[in-house]
């Protein structure tokens, strides 16, 4: 079929074609959703002649009620950066935003990025055996009708079958020996490994007409004349009449135990939401942090992710919030650092590879980093502890906290400071989170 | 495909009657569809059908790998599930997606009817084939196909370069002239051409190598005698330009020669089809919204949705139409129901105005309304049409149609599932009539005073009925419909939309304009004044929503330069876009290729003042040319004269107010 071998065409030109990941990082729309990467790829779909998409403008529909002129309007598919999404509902029209995408997964980005960024990080330090069921080559005791094992239960029966039947004619031969009681009779098979019980016996020597009960004068005598007849050519003859199926003998078929071994890892994103954290910071806050993010999905079997918002409290968002919140309040930074220790009790270091990325723009409340975030940043253990400051337009005099983290911390290797100024410093402010632990 | 499968001609019995049905209806509504072959087919065909646009064959490209990539991905996420698609052809082909409800089969089978009958009756469509031709769509888009396929698999002919030519093409697919018919463009300025014989090709004759020839009569000296073409009026169909003027750029002998023949014929047939599927894009909200129109009539009010079936089609219909933004099928829908209304109001008003007493100017007093919508309302017995109701009608009636009733009462048409049998064009027009219906209540009195005096102008006997009831009696109920069958003949979406949007739409679904302000560097809601948001929305549909772009001069400068223009109307070009798409125009043309626009450009002080006061900053419009020869994109100053040439004063699609953002 055509349409076959125009997707595999399309495959190899969006290869081709789609945007460098540097500066997919740097400029793209990260907003692609948290499980495949959604890398758009505009590029490959053919020029044309085209209005500018901000010069044409366009026509939206209010929901609930008629928009005031001037109020913000989030418009998709906008290159540059759109409204600050007050999400007041309104839907611009269709008919912009239809991007064809071209779709990697995280361990495709993975490696892209070990390779743009010449990094090598090898998912290290714990592995959690992780359990995973196998063939269902285990037997146990119990367990649902369909598993059983019927082969075996059958087999079993058999043996025992085999064990416990003897041979009845021989037996009631030997009661028929002259003077014999039930004991004798007994004893003598049991000599004979004949497997019958006293019980039996009994029945049976009632059930020898007196005429015939001394039809032979001695057990050596009867042995003699009578044959055995061996179990097999028993079987034959009468059929297997019964099997005796036992509880005892019944085994269920169960998965075989598989021990894998999985490299997991937990990630806490700590991102201040004061005040002073405008858009642009929180852009790319955004931009370092997604990556990162993706690329470690990438590089681990297992990955969890929690994020922390704080100011001068720290509270728990889910991702979709998280990169875009603005609180009020001043900032405590080591709120989020308690909160993170918290999330972490629940992933032991012994079986989880920690994560702590933190980011803001350095403000903190006085002495609050000396004092209690660096103690915590030390208690907490994890493969890395990176602090992303975010200061578009240069320092401002009280935001210290990157500096007093770095200096504090000389001596620890798991820790990576690094600051971002604006789009262009994202990837170098990945590499030098990434390098960190890759160099350790 | 497959009709060997058992589930698809399960499903293709199933449908059998209520196709049959469903034309039949169509054909008593008025409607006069193509032939409609029903084709059932699974999920993954569908997405095969989207992709090559309800195709079963096109040429290999890689376009439809990404339609068809971009189609399942949306189907998986549960966006726009594809219920059909139909190609305009005679007959027409469309595909029911096999999991669809019964009700859903049922709705898009109405709803295809209609499509049929806008594919055969709207001229735009007409165009393409010429009056007595058929599209014969499929045979043509095979052919292509096949011709393509074989330069691809041709070891003569590079596979990369014959794509890469493709891609070039399609650059320029809506630079073609959509309003103009395939066939009167292809058959013009013939003798004009005669008479300029290409000097390239008189030299090509003389038989020299091409060391000697390039010694001899060096490109300067070509260049000097060649009294190349200056266009008189610019040529809107720039690919029909380049197939007949264009060459191509040989590397090895660094300079223009001629193309090969596949490259001419692939050329023409991408032209072909571009023309094909323009009345299609030409017409989107039209077609959709009649058959939006046509399907909820058939679906809801002649209950071709089974009762049990009638919330699952309840529900399919708000999802079509629910979507938000703005959705072609809701404005189409909702347009036609305003010409429809417009037309039965006219002609209502017109039997009024005729009454003796009533005037334009005390209609409002004189004319009670609950009176004439009572006087209106359809016939009782026309609504009730069912089994035991069959007694009250006589076959003479001309809103009867005798046979239907004959057969009804017969028992051999089920008059419960299908009452419209029992009733004639002129019964349905009646029974549907819409100024009658709940929904339009109140359209009657909302008419304004000027449509009143219009209606009166030219009025002389307007007074022949003594009484309003008299003048109702006269009522043609057909008005509203045979009003919709004139405007399904001779509009496209841009004149349909300019001439039916009304106010009251806008208004009621809250439609805006929203335009890009420097100043926030966002996008703000510009205006909410209907006139805006009908301009803004015209802007979207003229010429596809594209800048509309013209050769200019196919000799420019006198080097045989291409010049393209775009018709500035205010609203700037992509500039980067335009860029790579001159890069693919010059694939075409062979020599360096320029494009004449105009920009608005910020000074730096202007930005400054602007960004302190917190207003918008004024810009300058600017004239330029852009040049790609080959290697890089050139901007140049633009020719006073030039500029003035492309520049459309009398447009203005800026909807900003001038203090917005106060």
């Amino acid at each position: 079929m055509g349409l076959r071998e125009d997707l595999e065409r399309f495959r190899e030109v969006g290869e081709q074609r789609r945007p460098d990941l540097t500066e997919f990082i740097r400029e793209g729309d990260l907003s692609g959703g948290d499980g495949d990467i959604r890398i758009p790829v505009k590029m490959v779909d053919l020029p044309g002649f085209e209005y500018s998409q901000r010069d044409m403008g366009g026509v939206g529909q209010g929901q609930g009620g008629q928009p005031q002129p001037g109020q913000p309007v989030d418009v998709p598919g906008d290159d540059g950066d759109d409204g600050d999404g007050d999400g007041d509902g309104d839907e611009p029209g269709e008919g912009e935003g239809e991007h064809g995408y071209y779709e990697m997964d995280p361990s495709e980005f993975a490696e892209e990025l070990d390779d743009q960024l010449g990094l090598d990080l090898e998912p290290k330090g714990k592995q959690v055996v992780e359990e995973v069921e196998g063939d269902f080559t285990e037997l146990t005791r119990a367990g649902p009708n369909s598993t059983l094992d019927f082969e075996q239960l059958f087999k079993q029966g058999l043996k025992r079958k085999l064990a416990t039947d003897f041979d009845e004619e021989y037996v009631r031969e030997a009661c028929r020996v002259a003077g014999a009681d039930a004991r004798d009779v007994f004893d003598f098979c049991r000599g004979e490994n004949v497997l019958v019980s006293l019980a039996w016996i009994d029945d049976a020597m009632g059930d020898v007409p007196d005429d015939e009960r001394d039809r032979w004068a001695s057990f050596d005598e009867m042995a003699e004349n009578v044959e055995r007849t061996p179990i097999n050519q028993r079987i034959r003859r009468d059929g297997l009449k019964q099997v005796p199926f036992r509880r005892e003998d019944e085994r269920y078929r169960h998965p075989e135990v598989e021990e894998k071994r999985q490299k997991n890892v937990v990630v806490v994103n700590i991102r201040d939401v004061s005040g002073s954290m405008r858009k642009r910071k929180r852009e790319l806050v955004e931009r370092v942090f997604t990556p990162l993010d993706w690329y470690l999905t990438g590089k681990y079997d297992e990955a969890t992710f929690h994020y922390v918002a704080h100011d001068a409290e720290a509270w728990e968002v889910e991702r979709g919030e998280f990169f875009g919140i603005r609180s009020g309040g001043g900032t405590r930074i080591s709120s989020a650092y308690e909160l993170a220790a918290e999330i972490l009790a629940e992933y032991p270091w012994s079986e989880w590879n920690r994560y702590v990325f933190a980011a803001g723009d350095s403000e903190n409340s006085s002495n609050d980093t000396t004092e209690n975030v660096v103690p915590l940043m030390r208690s907490i253990d994890a493969n890395l502890h990176a602090y992303v400051e975010t200061q578009p337009g240069g320092n401002t005099i009280n935001a210290t906290h990157a500096e007093e983290v770095e200096s504090a911390l000389t001596d620890l290797d798991n820790v990576a400071v690094t600051r971002v100024g604006g789009p262009e410093d994202v990837t170098g402010a990945i590499y030098d989170i990434l390098s960190t632990e890759d160099g350790s | 495909m497959k009709d060997d499968r058992i589930v698809a001609r399960r499903e293709a019995a199933r449908l059998e009657e209520p196709a049959e049905r469903a034309r039949e209806l169509a054909e008593r509504l008025g409607l006069r569809p193509y032939p409609v072959n029903y084709w059932v087919v699974d999920y993954d065909e569908m997405n095969e059908l989207i992709a090559y646009d309800g195709f079963q064959t096109r040429y290999p490209h890689w376009r439809w790998g990404m339609k068809y990539d971009r189609q399942r991905k949306q189907d998986a996420f549960g966006m726009g599930k594809a219920f059909e698609i139909v190609n305009n052809d005679n007959p027409c082909h469309a595909f029911l997606q096999e999991s669809n409800s019964l009700a859903d089969q049922k709705a898009v089978i109405t709803h295809v009817e209609a499509h049929a009958d806008f594919f055969r009756n709207n001229e735009w469509f007409g165009r393409f084939a010429g009056d007595d031709e058929e599209p014969d769509a499929a045979a043509m888009l095979e052919r292509h196909a096949e011709t393509i396929a074989g330069y691809m698999d041709d070891p003569e002919t590079d596979r990369g370069e014959v794509e890469r030519f493709i891609d070039a093409a399609l650059c320029l697919e809506d630079t073609i002239d959509q309003h103009r018919a395939l066939a009167a463009e292809r058959g013009g300025e013939t003798a004009e051409e005669f008479a300029d014989v290409d000097i390239d090709e008189r030299l090509d004759r003389l038989g020299l190598s091409s060391e000697v020839r390039d010694q001899v009569f060096d490109d300067e000296w070509v260049e000097a005698q060649e009294g190349r073409e200056h266009l008189a009026a610019p040529r809107p169909d720039v690919l029909a330009y380049l197939r007949e003027h264009g060459e191509r750029y040989d590397d090895e002998e660094g300079k223009a020669t001629e193309r090969e023949p596949w490259m001419d014929e692939v050329l023409e047939l991408l032209r072909r089809e571009a023309y094909y599927f323009a009345p299609q894009k030409l017409t989107k909200v039209m077609n959709e919204g009649w058959a939006a129109y046509w399907e909820s009539l058939m679906m809801a009010e002649e209950g071709f949705a089974g009762t049990d079936e009638f919330l699952t089609y309840a529900d399919h219909q708000s999802r079509v139409l629910g979507s938000p933004g703005l959705n072609p099928y809701k404005l189409g829908k909702e347009l036609w129901e305003y010409v429809e209304n417009a037309a039965n109001r006219r002609e209502v008003v017109d039997r009024l105005l005729r009454v003796r007493g009533v005037s334009w100017r005390n209609f409002h007093d004189t004319v009670d309304f609950d009176t004439v919508r009572e006087a209106l309302a359809p016939d009782p017995a026309l609504e009730e049409v069912r089994s035991d109701t069959l007694d009250r009608f006589d076959p003479d009636d001309p809103r009867v149609d005798a046979d239907g009733l004959e057969r009804a009462r017969a028992g051999e048409i089920d008059a419960d599932r299908y009452p419209w049998a029992v009733l004639s064009y002129e019964g349905l027009c009646e029974r549907h009539f819409s100024l009658a219906k709940p929904a339009h209540r109140g359209f009657l009195e909302r008419v304004g005073r000027s449509e009143l005096e219009q209606a009166a102008r030219y009025m002389f006997d307007d007074e022949v009925y003594a009484s309003v009831e008299e003048a109702l009696a006269d009522v043609d109920y057909g008005a509203g419909w045979a009003r919709m069958r004139e405007v399904r003949e001779s509009h496209n979406d841009v004149t349909f939309i300019d001439e039916f949007l009304t106010r009251e739409f806008v208004v009621e679904g809250n439609y805006f304009t929203y335009e890009y302000s420097r100043a926030t560097d966002d996008y703000r809601v510009a205006s909410t004044d209907p006139d805006d948001v009908k301009r803004k929305l015209l802007l979207r549909f003229t010429n596809f929503g594209k800048p509309s772009i013209a050769v200019y001069d196919g000799n420019f400068d006198n080097r045989g330069e291409l010049l393209l223009g775009h018709r500035y109307n205010g609203v700037a070009l992509d500039l980067a876009k335009a860029e790579s798409t001159l890069e693919r125009v010059f694939e075409l043309w062979g020599r360096p290729v320029n494009l004449a626009t105009i920009v608005t450009e910020y000074d730096d002080h202007e930005l400054e003042v602007a960004r302190r006061r917190g207003r918008e900053p004024d810009g300058e419009e600017v004239g330029v040319r852009l040049r790609y020869d080959g290697d890089g994109v050139e901007h140049h100053e633009l020719d006073a004269e030039l500029e003035a040439r492309i520049g459309a004063a009398e447009v203005d699609y800026d909807t900003k107010p001038d203090d917005w953002l106060a």
